[in-house]
This record gives C-alpha cells, sequence and structure tokens, in this order.
C-alpha cells in the first residue's frame, strides 16, 4: 500500500508537468539565490584579505595620540612629539625591524606644461619592502637618497601618466613646489586597498622632505614590520615603552597591530554578509510564496480530488502521506536544480564582477557548503510545509464538502 | 437489510439561523432492491445521498448499514466502510484528471490495501465488464461523457462493494449514452446488486423498482414500481 501511494504520488507529479514544474520553480529560485548571493559575498571576503595581505602583513602602525587640553598643559616643555628620531632610534634598537617613517605633505608637481597637485608622501627606504610595493622601473628611495637629502622622486604609475603621457620619465626633472627633482622610478600599479590609491603615491626621501619642506622633524606616523607574527603583540607593547619612555613618561602614541585592523574589517565584512543573509532569505520567502501560490491556485482541484480519494476509501493519513511524497520530491528536486543553477551562477557572476573590477583579476566566487545545506533545508522545508498545509485543510474536510468544493 | 435510517436530521448552519435539509426520515431497502430517490433539486435528495453514502454524518437520528450502526462511527471506520461496502457513481463523474481509466479504477483497490497485480487485474478485468477494455490506457479527457461514466461505474464496482450509490448517473449525458449507463445499472441489478440512485428526472426514475420522493427534506412518497418500464428514449 506505501509502495502503491508513493508510485500514485509520482505519476501525480508528472502527470501534471506544469503545476509541478512551476512549483520546483519557487525551490530552484530560492536556493540559487540564496547559494548565489553567499558564495559572492564570500568570495568578497577572500578578495578583502587578499587585499589586505598585498598592503603588507605583520605591520605595526604608530601613530601620535591627540593629547587633551589639560594635558598638554600638564606636559608642557616635554618632548611630546612623534618625531623622526624616534624612527632612527627604534630602528638601532630593534634592528631585526623595518621602520619606515612617514610624512605627508600637500604639494604642486610640474613637469613641462603638465602638472599635478596632490600629496606627497617623504618615507624611508624600507617602506617599499613593507608595503610590498615595488618600482615597475627605476628604484625605490635609497638610504644614499636618505643620507644626502637627495631630491629623488619616485612616481605612482597614474602620476607617472598624468606628468609624462606615455614619454620615458625616468631621469627627467620635476619641480615641487620651487624645488628641483629628479625622477628615480615609477612604481609597478597596485590600485586602490582600503581606500588609499597607491597608484597616485609622489614619494620622495623624508630627509630630503623634511628638510626643504617641513623644517621641523616631525613625522605623521610610522609603518613597521615585524618578522614574526608570533611577537606582533609583544613587540607593540616593547615599542611602546621604548617610545614613553623617548617621551619623557608622556604616554602620546599609539600603536595598532594589523591583527586589529584586519578584524574591523571582519566586522564590516560580517554585517555586509548578515544584510546580504537578509536578502537571500527574502528570494527564499519569495520562493516559498511562489510554491504557496501555485498550491492556492490548484486548491480547488485538489480539494476535490482529496473529497473524491476520501469518499472512494483513502484514509485522512494516506492523503497526507500522498501530499507529504509529492511536496518532498519536488522540493527535493527543485533543491538540487537550485544548488546547480546557484553554484553555476555564483561563478558566472563572480567572472563579470572579475572582468568589471580594476585589479579583481583575483577575485572569483567561494561556493559555501553551509550555504548549501541551510539553502537546501530551508527550501525543503517551505516546500514541504506550503505544499502539506493545503492537504491538511482539505483532508480535515467531510467528502461531502470536499467533493463539492467551489 | 442493508439500509435502515431512523429519524434521520440534517441541519446546516448558515451564520445564525438552522437551515433543515432532511426532516425526519425514516426508511429501509433490503438487499438486492433498485431504488430511486426522486425530488426538485432543493428538496434533500443530494443530502440523503451524502447520509447514505457515509461522505456526511447526520445531524441527529441513526443509520444502521448492513448491521454497522454508522452515525457512531470514528472518521476511520468510516472510510474502511465508504471503501468496501459502497461504490459511488456522480453526475460530473469525479474521475481523476491525467491519470488513464485503469489508474482511476485502481484507486479503490490500492486504498484497500490489495497488491499491484491484484489491482490492475481486478480493474482490468472490471474495465472490460463495462465495455472498456479497449480504452485502459485512455485517460479521462480522451474518452466520451458515457466512457467516463462507464470508467467510474467499474471505479465503484472494484470492491464489490453491497451497495452502489449513483447522484444523477446520466445528468451529463446524451440519451443514448445515458440509456446505455441504465442498461448496465439494470444489469448490475439482475445480478443482485443493491443500487441506490438519485435523479430529478420521473422517467429516469421508472428505471428503478422502488421510488422514494423527497420534497423540502421530507419523504413524501416511497412506492414499488412492480413492472419497471422500458428505458424511454
Amino acid at each position: 500500500m506505501l509502495r502503491s501511494i508513493f508510485l500514485d504520488a509520482l505519476k501525480n507529479l508528472s502527470g501534471n508537468a506544469l503545476r509541478s514544474g512551476l512549483t520546483m520553480l519557487g525551490v530552484i529560485i530560492g536556493v540559487a539565490a540564496v547559494i548565489t548571493m553567499i558564495a559572492i559575498v564570500e568570495g568578497g571576503q577572500v578578495w578583502l584579505v587578499n587585499s589586505l595581505e598585498r598592503m603588507g602583513t605583520n605591520l605595526l602602525f604608530v601613530w601620535k595620540k591627540r593629547l587633551t587640553v589639560e594635558e598638554r598643559q600638564l606636559f608642557v616643555g616635554r618632548n611630546t612629539e612623534l618625531r623622526y628620531d624616534d624612527a632612527l632610534a627604534i630602528q638601532t634598537r630593534f634592528p631585526d625591524l623595518l621602520v619606515a617613517p612617514i610624512i605627508e605633505l600637500d604639494g604642486q608637481l610640474k613637469a613641462g606644461d603638465r602638472d599635478y597637485s596632490g600629496r606627497i608622501t617623504g618615507t624611508s627606504p624600507e617602506y617599499s619592502q613593507i608595503r610590498n610595493f615595488r618600482p615597475e622601473s627605476g628604484r625605490f628611495v635609497s638610504s644614499i637618497d636618505i643620507k644626502e637629502w637627495n631630491r629623488s622622486v619616485v612616481l605612482g604609475h597614474t602620476i607617472a601618466e598624468v606628468l609624462f603621457g606615455s614619454q620615458p620619465a625616468i631621469g627627467e626633472g620635476v619641480k615641487i613646489g620651487d624645488q628641483r627633482f629628479t625622477v628615480k622610478g615609477i612604481m609597478e600599479p597596485k590600485g586602490e586597498i582600503y581606500g588609499h590609491d597607491y597608484d597616485e603615491m609622489v614619494i620622495i626621501p623624508i630627509s630630503t622632505g623634511l628638510r626643504f619642506f617641513q623644517g621641523t622633524d616631525k613625522i605623521r606616523s610610522m609603518i613597521i614590520h615585524v618578522p614574526d607574527r608570533q611577537r606582533m603583540d609583544e613587540i607593540s607593547q616593547a615599542l611602546h615603552q621604548f617610545l614613553v619612555q623617548r617621551h619623557e613618561g608622556v604616554d602620546d602614541i599609539h600603536i595598532r597591530n594589523q591583527g586589529e585592523f584586519l578584524s574591523a574589517v571582519d566586522q564590516t565584512l560580517l554585517t555586509f554578509r548578515l544584510v546580504l543573509g537578509g536578502i537571500a532569505v527574502i528570494a527564499l520567502l519569495v520562493g516559498g510564496i511562489g510554491i504557496m501560490n501555485i498550491m492556492l491556485v490548484t486548491v480547488t482541484e485538489r480539494t476535490r480530488e482529496i473529497g473524491l480519494r476520501k469518499a472512494i476509501g483513502a484514509r485522512r493519513q494516506d492523503i497526507l502521506l500522498q501530499f507529504l511524497i509529492e511536496s518532498t520530491t519536488i522540493s527535493v528536486i527543485g533543491g538540487s536544480i537550485g544548488i546547480a543553477v546557484g553554484i553555476l551562477a555564483a561563478y558566472g557572476i563572480g567572472d563579470v564582477v572579475a572582468k568589471a573590477m580594476p585589479g579583481g583579476g583575483d577575485w572569483g566566487a567561494v561556493v559555501q557548503p553551509t550555504a548549501i545545506a541551510i539553502a537546501f533545508a530551508f527550501a525543503v522545508v517551505v516546500g514541504v510545509g506550503f505544499g502539506l498545509f493545503p492537504a491538511m485543510k482539505a483532508s480535515k474536510l467531510e467528502p461531502a464538502e470536499a467533493l463539492r468544493y467551489q | 437489510m442493508l439500509i435502515e435510517l431512523n429519524h434521520i436530521f440534517k441541519i446546516y448552519q448558515a451564520g445564525h439561523v438552522e437551515v433543515p435539509a432532511l426532516i425526519d426520515i425514516t426508511l429501509q431497502v433490503n438487499k438486492g432492491e433498485f431504488v430511486a430517490i426522486i425530488g426538485q433539486s432543493g428538496s434533500g435528495k443530494t443530502t440523503l445521498l451524502d447520509i447514505i453514502g457515509c461522505l456526511s454524518r447526520p445531524t441527529n437520528g441513526e443509520y444502521w448499514l448492513d448491521g454497522d450502526l454508522v452515525n457512531t462511527l470514528p472518521d476511520s471506520r468510516l472510510t474502511g466502510i465508504r471503501n468496501k461496502k459502497i461504490g459511488f457513481i456522480f453526475q460530473t463523474f469525479h474521475l481523476l484528471p491525467r491519470k488513464t481509466a485503469l489508474e482511476n479504477v485502481q484507486l479503490p483497490l490500492m486504498y484497500a490495501g490489495v497488491s499491484r497485480t491484484v489491482q490492475h487485474d481486478t480493474a482490468q478485468a472490471l474495465l472490460a465488464k463495462v465495455g472498456l477494455q479497449d480504452r485502459l490506457r485512455h485517460y479521462s479527457n480522451q474518452l466520451s461523457g458515457g466512457q467516463q461514466q462507464r470508467v467510474a461505474i467499474a471505479r465503484a464496482l472494484a470492491n464489490n462493494p453491497a451497495l452502489l450509490l449513483a447522484d444523477e448517473p446520466t445528468g451529463n449525458l446524451d440519451s443514448q449514452s445515458g440509456k446505455d449507463i441504465l442498461a448496465l445499472f439494470e444489469e448490475l441489478h439482475r445480478h443482485g446488486q443493491t443500487i441506490v440512485m438519485i435523479t430529478h428526472d420521473p422517467l429516469i426514475a421508472q428505471q428503478a423498482e422502488r421510488r422514494i420522493t423527497l420534497a423540502d427534506g421530507r419523504v413524501v412518497a416511497d412506492e414499488a414500481m412492480h413492472q419497471p418500464l422500458p428505458v424511454p428514449g
């Protein structure tokens, strides 16, 4: 009898191909939407983490902390600035670290009749290595540049194009303010990472910047590379102590670990994920409502069918079993097709996005097994729920009422 | 005695108004009888058929079917009684669409729990009996009205029921098909089948050997018709 009801239910599905197909479509849309969206979010996350790693890894960022009015009055006369000397002292005290002190200046560059106004970065040769940011041609700022206050400049990819177009730039002169600089290198294209466009950088030796433009030895920040990831926290604390000591006991510096930075990014991504997850749930619900609509449209015919089946001897559990088999079959088949469609769509959209994004070559969707499982389980629950609900209602009617249901 | 109705009432609730559909119906039907229940539309004949067929329960009164007091039985027992003891024939056939003649006739056998082989063989034999041996694999929409009603009769006979209940069996058929169906009833009756048939058409009612007339929910006449007239038309 079970076998008969099972075969009968399957025959109902194939006999009503249109109805089965439309219902399945609801399941397919829901499942595919969830899988695709989650895969794209995951892809975005992987891409972002990769981008951050391109920024360089094992980094500590050192800033000067803003002091309150009271603190400034309290510490007046003491050495409370982050200075170039601090960077040099750190390098001497911790020889295995790579230290890149940074200053930022606003300035105008002129090369022939072309000019560019923007930010100029002064730093040390270590910057290139720390940021994993190499010259495409020529060289980066060198230690001789630093020692001799050379007026050397290294241009980001975009800036080189702005100033020189397709002409060779290495060895050419560039005026920054009223100083004459020589282009020593053009950086590789790197793109924008977390709001900072590396291709728009203009880099000069920090000593030159301090001497010719700034007139003080205050620096904006330092980036420090720690060779051993395990020792990041330990070194961060040691540096902090060292700097406070140099600043005559004033705690006016702030050291941030790249790990903390990554966890802030993770937080952002989580929000992003929740939002898209919400959209995915809505997609599933829309699919579910699609299923429910098909069920409601056919409820008249199906109620009469239930009435007839009860009249000729079907028990309530026989009816429910039949509808359970029908809706489970539809949900499982639809869910499986949805998985396939979702995966294909994820990779398809991933490809399109990768091609559309500047520097997005390594972008790709990441299909998560958990996403597949959740989407599938949800679809089956919704499909079976909506499939069974009208049957439960109809099978409660007296057969006389169900048979003549209008 | 196959059917015994004692003081049956059926009252529908329409909002706060009670609408009596059947009022104090008492009647008996013996095994082997061919009874026509006749009445205008709204006289309560379909309600009476629903109660006799255990498709609906009376509001009041006793209903004995083949020795069981069915108005007190739980739904699950009524289902079994409908399956084994009653065969239904409806005006609109009520075949399942998108199923073949054979599959439709197999349904009551499936719910009776017999094996698939028996289901198939019995259904095939019954369809042959109603003259559709060459239409086994036709779908309902590929059959004429008369043929569909024959499939319905084969389905009604599937579990060899004690009672055949027909609700306007010729109502949707042309006169020739109607005549054929009535001839089939006559044939079944000759072999001892108990038949209760509802109709509003006195000519069709003349096929039966007994005629019960309903009006406004009451039995107003119950007459034997010793010599059935030839099939009209």
